[in-house]
């Protein structure tokens, strides 16, 4: 425990603020963002954009850009991603100037949609060029939408997946999971945006949150990288005796999570474990137990905690991780990847002004840039790389122009620094050994924060000798 | 009929599984006729976590109580434990139509079926009902209100709940004996039957049923239940503090616990010491035996503290006419009354089962009092059953399972 205080973060860096900007843009973004406001958010700055001015005058975002003043005057988009790319460049100077001074902009936009999958490309891409990390959370459509609406979607989505840093990526059909068969379409559609701002605001609390062990934007980067977008994402919240075991099992139920099912094929999970002054140590433990149960035994686990006052009695847990690469390669032929952008007849006409930007932002660039802002010391962990099991793999000049089976093996082999980092605070998450005896394998008895199965002496911290 | 009625108790605890079986004289006296008792295997913390074992084990108890009493069983009570079984206070009520203000038995159906709506979690079943009192237009207090007058009956009604999941799978494990399953009980309520008498439950009193995997409390106060619940904390919790503390192995533990522990404190000579011998007979390790107390005494004041928060949230323990009953395995530790007595600060007493005749030595076991208060617990329900009458405080069950 005393080797743990060693590596608390400075009491500077606890004072740091990353300066956090969360932008919608269209319809389906604009009501996320609305619920994100109303279930409150002190820590970001929020920014609508759409082209209908009626649904932007009823949001109750404080910082609003209408886009396309004559190529739509004012109206929607009438679902054509073409009149929603025209509209956003149209208004580039005025996103260009919401977005100034932000260290990283959320992007929400419900794909499908004209001004969602149009000008959300767009905007993560002045975004990227303002210097800004660039995560967006996307929503697919449903089934019942049609075709060309999915075609559309899937079409954004492989260009916002070039453009931004990490794409977090919901599907609309799997929502219907969650929401009781008979209720209303109204409240489906209800439950999706409550979810995405759950996950938006959790990973703006797991940002900006100071952490006894923090979870930096290279952490999170780290976990969400993926080739198509597909996050694995859970966040649960308890206040009950047995806060731990039901905020994971909450976190896990989360509909992008599949019951946990889907992190045992995850090569990199990363968790923050968040709570009032009255977390407690075993508390933590029994979570990551219970957790590892679900995850692989190879898969590394970027584990951050934090201790806010506001969090009271309550106990949180946030889970993000990204698809590995056999479970990448099968969504492929549906969902085309950059590579195969040009070879599929694009829906829309393809900007052609937005290609070109591919080739100076691959992701490896930016984040080398950003890594300094990002605080994170790059040379300290580099003698723990050695003891890595997997032997480092060459770096490879052109990942992303092989197949998508090898493709994310070279991708985390890429970027060792944020890895190794973890790497380093894994080893500090060495936990005293806290031993439960018989009541190993049992469900344990916790009450009042207190592990029952431990010994009331350990606990107590009663010499019996 | 006039004729005696066999009933049959089993608890599947986490150190031994007992089949009790007793006969229901028509007077209401119970009279062991047997019990038949195997240790338990793959159950922890009253429940069962290795379904086969634990059917081998049930199996093996069904044997022996058949071969002892001489009676083949068919049917039994169970008793289930857990942590997940909860509990709360409710009140129902209902009005009486205009046209009618004498009480009927449909009228007290119905208040019991209004007591019960209220919103459990889902995957939960109710376990038990148990009235209160009846409250006849604003009178309080009364027991049985069927033929009084009145507009409004209402009912208080104590509600025991638990995993619906969790009691069919103690259910299942009697099922598949095959064996036919009465009802199941929630063990502190069963052993309440037996250990507190009728008057002490008017004059309030609380039971705290230590076992191997969990403690199980009721409490009663102006004779009837008013908080229950279960803690999954036992005597296997003092065996591993004792193994791990002292760094021997759990049998041992458990014996040194059973020939040598004590609740209380700063009785025992300054470095006075217990010599274990190893398995050869030799002298082994020497412990001191304030550690050892120390080690159960640490284990004991923490439980007994944590139910006595519990039980505070509500202001029932500050009327306690009778004291605290400790009965279950781990009341047999010495001292535990004056822990108990200490940390309550209320009367203590170890109690046994006391309204039972027969074979004394299980009677006078408080192991076995559970598995006799379930006989008890059968027979109140039964004499209740066919007549409709109001039974005490018992009055009528519903199992809110099968």
């Amino acid at each position: 425990m005393i080797q743990l205080r060693k590596n608390y973060s400075l009491p500077e860096r606890e004072e740091e603020f990353v300066a956090i900007k969360i932008v919608s843009v269209g319809g389906a973004g604009l009501s996320v963002l609305d619920r994100i406001v109303l279930d409150g958010l002190e820590r970001a700055d929020v920014v609508a954009i759409n082209t209908d001015v009626q649904s932007l005058a009823s949001s109750v975002a404080p910082h609003k850009v209408q886009l396309g003043r004559t190529a739509t005057r004012g109206l929607g988009t009438g679902g054509d991603p073409e009149l929603g790319y025209q509209a956003a460049v149209e208004s580039a100077e005025e996103i260009r100037e919401a977005l100034a001074g932000a260290r990283m902009i959320f992007i929400c936009a419900g794909l499908g949609g004209g001004t969602g999958s149009g000008a959300a490309p767009y905007v993560a891409q002045l975004a990227r060029e303002a210097g800004s990390l660039v995560v967006a959370f996307a929503t697919l459509p449903f089934g019942f939408e049609g075709k060309r609406r999915s075609a559309q979607a899937q079409e954004a989505l492989g260009r916002l997946n070039e453009i931004a840093n990490a794409v977090i990526c919901f599907e609309n059909d799997q929502m219907g999971d969650i929401v009781a068969p008979k209720a209303g379409i109204h409240q489906a559609f209800a439950t999706a945006d409550i979810t995405i701002s759950q996950s938006v605001r959790s990973i703006v609390n797991l940002i900006q949150r100071p952490g006894l062990i923090r979870i930096g934007f290279d952490d999170l980067l780290a976990a969400l990288r993926s080739r198509n977008g597909r996050c694995l994402f859970g966040f649960g919240e308890s206040d009950s005796d047995n806060r731990a075991h039901d905020a994971l099992a909450q976190a896990l139920k989360n509909p992008l999570m599949d019951r946990g099912r889907m992190l045992g094929d995850a090569t990199r999970v990363l968790v923050q474990v968040a709570g009032g002054p009255g977390m407690t140590l075993s508390e933590v433990e029994i979570l990551m137990q219970e957790l590892g149960r679900h995850v692989n035994e190879e898969t590394q686990i970027l584990f951050g905690t934090a201790v806010d006052g506001r969090m009271g009695d309550r106990l949180s847990v946030t889970i993000v991780s990204s698809f590995t690469a056999d479970k990448d390669s099968i969504p492929q032929p549906i969902q085309p990847a950059q590579s195969s952008v040009p070879a599929m007849p694009p829906v829309w006409a393809q900007p052609q002004d937005a290609s070109p930007k591919i080739d100076i932002e691959p992701e490896a660039t930016p984040m080398e840039t950003s890594q300094p802002a990002e605080t994170m010391p790059i040379e300290e962990p580099a003698p723990v790389r050695t003891s890595r099991p997997q032997p480092s793999m060459p770096h490879n000049p052109e990942p992303r122009v092989s197949t998508p089976q090898t493709n994310p093996v070279p991708m985390k082999e890429g970027k060792p620094s944020p890895e190794k980092n973890v790497q380093a605070k894994q080893e500090v998450l060495q936990f005293e050994p806290v031993t439960r005896g018989r009541f190993e394998k049992s469900e344990p008895t916790i009450v009042e924060g207190e592990d029952l199965d431990v010994p009331t002496y350990l606990r107590k911290k009663i010499k019996v000798k | 009929m006039a004729s005696s009625n066999l009933i049959i108790g089993l608890e599947i605890g986490t150190w031994k599984i007992c089949v009790v079986v007793g006969e229901s004289r028509p007077d209401g006296a119970i009279k062991i006729l047997g019990v038949g008792q195997t240790p338990s295997r793959g159950v922890r913390k009253g429940e069962i976590v290795d379904f086969e074992t634990a059917m081998k084990c049930v199996h093996e108890a069904v044997v022996d109580a058949e071969q002892k009493s001489d009676v083949m069983i068919r049917s039994v009570y169970v008793a289930v434990a857990g942590s997940h079984l909860q509990s709360f206070n409710n009140r129902g009520s209902v009005m009486l139509p205009e046209d009618r203000d004498e009480i009927d038995e449909q009228d007290v159906e119905d208040v019991k079926i209004n007591a019960r709506e209220v919103s459990i979690p889902a995957q939960n079943a109710f376990l038990h009902s148990i009235i209160q009192h009846y409250h006849v237009d604003g009178q309080d207090g009364v027991l049985n209100p069927v033929g009084m007058l009145g507009q409004k009956l209402e009912a208080d009604f104590h509600i025991i709940h638990g995993v619906r999941t969790r009691i069919q799978n103690t259910i299942r494990c009697v099922k598949e004996l095959p064996l036919d399953v009465e009802d199941v009980v929630f063990g502190a309520l069963a052993s309440a039957q037996v250990v507190l008498t009728q008057h002490q439950k008017e004059l309030g009193a609380l039971v705290i049923d230590i076992g191997g995997g969990t403690t199980d409390y009721i409490l009663y106060a102006d004779g009837a239940v008013k908080q229950s619940g279960c803690l999954a904390v036992g005597g296997d919790h003092i065996t591993n503090d004792i193994s791990m503390g002292l760094r021997i192995p759990m049998a041992r533990a458990e014996k040194l616990k059973i020939e040598e522990g004590n609740c209380v404190l700063g009785n025992c000579l300054p470095g006075e010491a217990i010599l274990l011998k190893d398995d050869s007979g030799f002298a082994g390790k020497e412990i001191e035996r304030e550690t050892l107390n120390t080690i159960i005494n640490l284990r004991l004041r923490e439980t007994f503290e944590l139910l006595k928060r519990r039980l505070e949230e509500e202001s029932f323990i500050n009327y306690l006419g009778a004291g605290i009953f400790i009965t279950g395995g781990c009341s047999l530790l010495n001292g535990i009354d004056n822990l108990a007595e200490e940390i309550f600060e209320m009367p203590g007493h170890v109690a046994h089962a006391q309204t039972a005749s027969g074979l004394t030595s299980a009677v006078e076991n408080p192991q076995f009092s559970t598995a006799i208060g379930l006989i008890k617990y059968a027979q109140a329900v039964q004499t209740d059953r066919p007549r409709r009458r109001f039974g005490g405080v018992l009055g009528k069950f519903f199992s809110g399972m099968r």
